[in-house]
């Protein structure tokens, strides 16, 4: 059985971000290979910005993500839309729009909704943090 | 072929939720997957006609709600007893569900979506 998560919670306001975090430390202990991808979207997308500075006695959920992405060579998903419109650029996008700096962290990638839909219908169950 | 319920509850003037939702539900539409929308809670004021905020205030979603048909997305379903519903000032192509049907229809989708 393969899993597709759908991130929407804020990493600041809520904390979608580690439950699902926790979730697929969990899954892909038992079942390596078991998450297809990540999607992150609405402020979740915050997850992938680079220049984030949290403090040093608290978690880096970003760099807990990337880490886990490599490990498991699990996708990570940012909804390009919801993540632009929040100051989440890469370096294409960033050409795109004219602008010296960009904002994505790596192991993150920004794709369209499509892709979200390509997971839902490939694989058997997808589950919402919120 | 995933039947997929998009549940909007969030305020459409508060947060960028119930856009993202609509967005989410006209994709899946785009990708000729199968998609009904239910609106509850403070999200139900989409339905409100006579909307005209201005640009700092947020997007006027109702817009969007005759569009709707033309995406293949017909079934809009609401509470019966919400306070929003059946008023002249309301859009008319939701679906009232009693108590019962409204609690039951949850399972009737393999996905469902919160907003």
């Amino acid at each position: 059985m393969q899993y597709t998560l759908l991130i929407t919670g804020s990493p600041y306001q809520s904390k979608a971000c580690n439950t699902a975090l926790r979730f697929i430390k969990a899954a892909t202990s038992k079942y390596p290979n078991c998450i297809k991808g990540v999607f992150f979207y609405e402020d979740a997308v915050l997850i992938g910005n680079q220049v984030a500075q949290p403090p040093r006695d608290e978690i880096n959920i970003t760099k807990a993500w990337q880490e886990i992405a490599k490990e498991q060579n699990v996708p990570l998903y940012l909804c390009i839309a919801a993540a632009v419109r929040r100051g989440i650029i890469s370096e294409s996008e960033s050409h795109r729009y004219e602008l010296e700096q960009h904002t994505l962290a790596e192991q993150f990638q920004l794709e369209g909704l499509g892709t979200l839909v390509d997971l839902m219908s490939t694989t058997n169950k997808v589950i919402q943090f919120r | 072929m995933k039947h997929t319920l998009i549940h909007l509850n969030s305020s459409p003037y508060s947060s960028l939720a119930c856009k993202e939702g609509l967005d989410l539900a006209l994709v899946l539409a785009t990708f000729e997957q199968p998609v009904d929308l239910c609106l509850s809670g403070a999200a139900l004021s989409i339905l409100t006609s006579e909307q005209s905020p201005t640009i700092e205030q947020g997007k006027n979603l109702h817009k969007l709600l005759d569009g709707l048909e033309f995406y293949d997305i017909e079934n809009i379903f609401i509470e019966k007893d919400s306070s929003w519903a059946n008023t002249e000032t309301s859009w008319q192509g939701v679906t009232s569900l009693d108590k019962i049907q409204w609690q039951a229809m949850f399972s009737d989708y393999q996905q469902v979506f919160r907003f």
